[in-house]
C-alpha cells in the first residue's frame, strides 16, 4: 500500500509540471490576461525585494526635501512629512501581500475544509452552517470588518483576522457547491462502495475536483482582501500609521492634497492595479480552468 | 379632452416651478447685502449648556448668544468690560466689586439683574455639579448681589488672574433660575432663530443688544461639517464665508484664492508629549531626558507645522506671555548619543519599547510619527495608537497611560496650565507630575500681587522645568482662518471659538 503511493506519487509528478506550464500558457493566451498576470507577478516581485529596492526607509523624514515633486531623486516626490513616496508604496507592497496574502490564505484553508465538510455530510451540520454563513454574508464586508475591528481594536492582526473572518463563510460556499454536484458522480459513490474512508474520499476524490474553482475563488478572495485592507486603512481603523500602507498613505494624503497631490496619486493608483490586474488574472485562470465560477 | 388639459397643465405648473426656482436663485444671489448673512462652517455642537460647553463650535454658538462678564482684548492680552461697565478691586486683591451695564435685557425682555450674576456662578462653582469650572473657582468665599447692578465677589487669598478666570469660556450669564441652560435665552447679540441638530444652527441680530452698533449682521448661519477639507472646498466654492480652524495645508490652499483673505496668529496653545512620571520607565528622570535629547524640534516644527507658529522648549510659557516668558531657558540641543547613554544608565541599553497614544486630530498624528523616526535612532521605540478624540479623553483613558500626546489650547495666562496640568493634585496632571518645590512656586506665582515677584517666580519655574520637567512641547501652534473678503471687522481669536461674531459686518 505505502509503496504503491509513492510510486503514484512519483509518476503524477511531471503530468503536474506539464499542467502548470499549460496553465500559465492559458494566462497569458489573451492580452488583458496576459497584462494582468504579468503586473501581479511585477508586485509580487516588488514585494518580496521591496526593502531592497527602495531607496529610502518607509518612514525616513528627508526634511530638506520636503513637499518636492516627483523627480529623478524621488520618482513618486516626497510627502509632507518629508517621506519618498516611492519607497513608500514599494515597501507598502510587501505589507499588502503579506496582510492580504495570509489572510487569504487562512480564509482558503478553513473555508475549504468547512465547505468540503459542510458539502459532502449535508444533514443538520450542513444546513446549520450554511444559515450562520448567510446571515454573516448578509451584512456587507465592509460592515462587518467594521464591526470586528469596532471588538477588537485597530492593529495589523486585527485586520488579518477580519479579513479571514468575512472570507470564510464566501470560500466556504463556492466550495460547498461544488462539493454537492461532484458528491453524486459515480466514482465518488464507487469510491464509498470500496470502502474509502470519508478524509479519503474528500481529500483525495473531491478535493482534486474542488481545485479549480477554489484556484479562481482564491485569486479574486486576494483582490477583495486587498481591497478591504486598503479600505480599513483608509478609513483609519486598520493599520496604524507610520506604517507604509496604501489606504493609510491616501488617507494620510487626502488632507495635504492640494500641496502633495502626488503622496495620494501614487499609493491609489497601486491600489487599483493591484486589485485590477489580480481580477484580471482571476478572469485568466478561469478561462484557463475553463470552469464556470459563481461569483 | 382631458388629457391635453392636464399636459398643458403639468406644462405650466413646471414652468411655474422654473420661474420660482429662478427668483429664488436671484434672491440667493444678491445676499451680500450691508446687515445680510454670514455663513460659518464649523464642527457640530454636542453640548449648548454654557457649562459644559468646550470645542470651538459651542463656544462659538455660546459667545454669540451669552455675554461673559468679563471678556480678554486678545492683541493685548488686557481684560475689558462686557457686561460689567466697570470695576474696583480693593488693595488686598480680596474683593472685586462690578458695576453692570444699564438696559441689558435677556433674549425672552427680562432685564439683566445682579442676581443673574451671583446666580451663574454659584452654578459654576457648585462642588456638586461637578462642572469643569468648580476647580476654578474654589478660591471665592462669596458671591453677593450688593446692588441692582452691582455684584461683589470676596477671595479667600489674593488672585492676580482673577479676571481672566472670570471670562473663562464656560463663564456665560444666564438668567437666575433657568432650569434649561440649554434655551438660549441670553443677553447677547445674537438670538437663536433655528437650530436643527447635525445641520446648522440660524442667528438673527437681537435688536435689543446694549452694545450701540452691534450686531453688524442681520443673520449668522453656523453650518455644521463635519471635515475640514470639505469647509475650506464650501468656501471656495461661495457656499460660506468664514472658516475659523484649519490644517495648515488647507490654510496654504487658499493663498491667493481671489476674494477669500486668510488669518494666521501664533497662539500659546501646544502639543504635549508627555511621559508619566509616576512609574517606570518615566519614574527615571534620566528616561524624559533622554527623550528631550532625541527629539529634534527645528525639524519637528518645519515638517508637522510647515514652519509655522514657535519652536517650544518644553515648558508651557510660550513666547506670547511676554514678560513671563524666559527666553534664556532653551530645550536641549539634540543629541543622540547622549539619549543612548542617559538610556542606558537607567537600564535601558537595549532599547525601550512603549506605545504612544495619539488622539486623530490637528498635527498630532504627524508629530507622532516624526517622533517614532527620530527616537528610533536613540534605541526608543515607540508603536503608534491613533484614537479618535472621545476614546482618547474618554473614561480618562489619557491620564491613565504611560505615553500620550495631548492638545492644549490657547489660554491668555499661563498660571492655568501650571495649575491644571503641573501641580500635584491638579485635575489634568497627565504626567503624574509632583514636585515641592515646583508646586510652591506655581503658589506664588498665583497668589501675588506683587508683578516682579510673580515674574521671578515664573522664571525659576522655567528653569526647574528644563531642568527636570515630565513634559516635551516641541512647537506653540498657531491658528489659520479665512473669510470672504466682503466682511470686515474679523478679528481671529487664539482660541478660534472666542472669534467675535457680532464685530463682523459687510464691507
Amino acid at each position: 500500500m505505502g509503496l504503491n503511493t509513492r510510486v503514484k506519487a512519483a509518476s503524477a509528478a511531471p503530468v503536474q509540471g506539464q499542467r502548470f506550464f499549460s496553465l500559465l500558457r492559458g494566462l497569458f493566451r489573451r492580452p488583458a490576461h496576459g497584462f494582468g498576470t504579468f503586473i501581479f507577478l511585477l508586485f509580487f516581485l516588488l514585494a518580496l525585494f521591496g526593502s531592497v529596492l527602495a531607496p529610502y526607509g518607509a518612514n525616513e523624514q528627508i526634511v530638506h526635501d520636503v513637499r518636492q515633486a516627483p523627480s529623478a531623486g524621488h520618482w513618486f516626490g516626497v510627502d509632507h512629512l518629508g517621506r519618498d513616496v516611492f519607497s513608500r508604496v514599494i515597501l507598502g507592497a510587501g505589507d499588502i501581500f503579506t496582510l492580504a496574502g495570509i489572510g487569504t490564505l487562512l480564509a482558503v484553508v478553513i473555508g475549504t475544509s468547512l465547505g468540503l465538510l459542510s458539502g459532502y455530510r449535508g444533514g443538520w451540520f450542513d444546513e446549520l452552517l450554511m444559515r450562520f454563513f448567510d446571515s454573516l454574508l448578509a451584512l456587507p464586508a465592509l460592515l462587518l470588518a467594521l464591526l470586528l475591528l469596532g471588538r477588537f481594536g485597530p492593529s495589523r492582526q486585527s485586520v488579518l483576522l477580519v479579513i479571514v473572518a468575512v472570507y470564510i463563510p464566501i470560500v466556504a460556499r463556492v466550495v460547498r457547491s461544488v462539493v454537492l454536484s461532484v458528491k453524486t458522480r459515480g466514482y465518488i459513490e464507487a469510491a464509498r462502495i470500496q470502502g474509502e474512508s470519508s478524509a479519503r474520499i474528500l481529500f483525495r476524490e473531491i478535493l482534486p475536483a474542488v481545485l479549480p474553482a477554489l484556484a479562481v475563488e482564491a485569486a479574486l478572495r486576494f483582490s477583495y482582501a486587498i481591497f478591504l485592507a486598503s479600505s480599513l486603512g483608509f478609513l483609519g481603523v486598520g493599520v496604524q500609521p507610520p506604517s507604509p500602507d496604501w489606504g493609510l498613505m491616501v488617507n494620510e494624503a487626502r488632507d495635504t492634497v492640494s500641496q502633495t497631490p502626488w503622496a495620494l496619486y501614487f499609493p491609489a493608483g497601486a491600489i487599483s492595479l493591484l486589485v485590477i490586474s489580480v481580477n484580471l488574472m482571476a478572469d485568466g485562470l478561469k478561462q484557463a480552468f475553463q470552469v464556470e465560477v459563481q461569483i | 379632452m382631458y388629457k391635453p388639459n392636464s399636459t398643458l397643465l403639468s406644462k405650466g405648473l413646471a414652468l411655474a416651478l422654473l420661474f420660482v426656482f429662478a427668483l429664488m436663485l436671484s434672491a440667493c444671489a444678491p445676499a451680500a447685502q450691508p446687515g445680510g448673512t454670514l455663513r460659518v462652517a464649523i464642527q457640530p455642537l454636542v453640548q449648548t449648556d454654557p457649562a459644559l460647553i468646550s470645542s470651538d463650535a459651542e463656544v462659538l454658538v455660546a459667545n454669540s448668544v451669552y455675554d461673559y462678564l468679563v471678556d480678554i482684548d486678545s492683541l493685548n492680552n488686557n481684560p475689558v468690560p462686557r457686561l460689567a461697565a466697570d470695576w474696583e478691586v480693593s488693595d488686598d486683591g480680596l474683593t472685586y466689586t462690578f458695576t453692570l451695564a444699564d438696559g441689558v435685557s435677556f433674549h425672552d425682555g427680562s432685564p439683566l439683574a445682579a442676581e443673574d450674576v451671583v446666580w451663574t456662578f454659584d452654578r459654576l462653582r457648585d462642588p456638586a455639579a461637578e462642572y469643569a469650572t468648580s476647580s476654578l473657582y474654589t478660591n471665592i468665599a462669596t458671591i453677593e448681589a450688593t446692588g441692582r447692578l452691582e455684584v461683589t465677589f470676596t477671595l479667600t487669598q489674593p488672585n492676580p488672574f482673577f479676571l481672566y478666570d472670570l471670562s473663562d469660556n464656560h463663564a456665560l450669564i444666564i438668567k437666575s433660575g433657568t432650569t434649561e441652560a440649554t434655551d438660549f435665552n441670553g443677553t447677547g447679540p445674537f438670538t437663536v432663530e433655528n437650530y436643527s441638530p447635525e445641520d446648522r444652527i440660524v442667528l438673527a441680530a437681537n435688536p435689543a443688544y446694549f452694545v450701540e452698533g452691534q450686531p453688524g449682521l442681520d443673520h449668522v448661519e453656523i453650518i455644521f461639517f463635519a471635515d475640514e477639507g470639505a469647509m475650506v472646498d464650501a468656501l471656495r466654492g461661495g457656499q460660506i464665508d468664514l472658516v475659523l480652524r484649519m490644517s495648515t495645508p488647507l490654510y496654504e490652499s487658499l493663498q491667493d484664492v481671489e476674494g477669500i483673505q486668510t488669518t494666521v496668529i501664533n497662539t500659546n496653545g501646544f502639543d504635549l508629549v508627555r511621559l508619566r512620571s509616576d512609574r517606570e520607565p518615566g519614574s527615571d528622570p534620566r528616561v524624559i531626558q533622554a527623550m528631550k535629547l532625541a527629539t529634534d524640534r527645528e525639524s519637528i516644527l518645519e515638517l508637522v507645522q510647515q514652519g509655522y507658529g514657535a519652536l517650544g522648549n518644553d515648558i508651557p510659557i510660550g513666547p506670547l506671555y511676554t514678560s513671563y516668558h524666559d527666553p534664556n531657558v532653551q530645550p536641549p540641543a539634540r543629541d543622540v548619543e547622549a539619549a543612548r547613554a542617559l538610556l542606558a544608565e537607567a537600564g535601558y541599553a537595549d532599547g525601550l519599547d512603549l506605545t504612544m497614544h495619539v488622539p486623530n486630530t490637528g498635527g498630532r498624528p504627524d508629530l507622532a510619527a516624526v517622533l517614532k523616526e527620530q527616537w528610533a535612532e536613540a534605541g526608543i521605540n515607540i508603536e503608534i495608537s491613533v484614537e479618535p478624540e472621545e476614546i482618547y479623553y474618554g473614561e480618562d483613558g489619557w491620564l491613565e497611560v504611560d505615553l500620550g500626546i495631548t492638545g492644549w489650547g490657547s489660554r491668555p495666562y499661563p498660571q492655568f496650565y501650571l495649575d491644571t496640568m503641573l501641580v500635584t493634585d491638579a485635575v489634568w496632571n497627565e504626567s503624574h507630575f509632583s514636585d515641592a518645590e515646583f508646586d510652591g512656586l506655581a503658589e506664588t506665582a498665583g497668589t501675588t500681587l506683587d508683578e516682579n515677584e510673580r515674574i521671578e517666580a515664573y522664571s525659576q519655574i522655567q528653569q526647574l522645568l528644563a531642568e527636570r520637567g515630565p513634559v516635551i512641547i516641541p512647537y506653540f501652534f498657531p491658528v489659520f482662518g479665512a473669510i470672504s473678503d466682503q466682511f470686515t471687522g474679523f478679528q481671529l481669536e487664539a482660541f478660534p471659538g472666542r472669534t467675535d461674531l457680532h464685530t463682523i459686518s459687510f464691507k
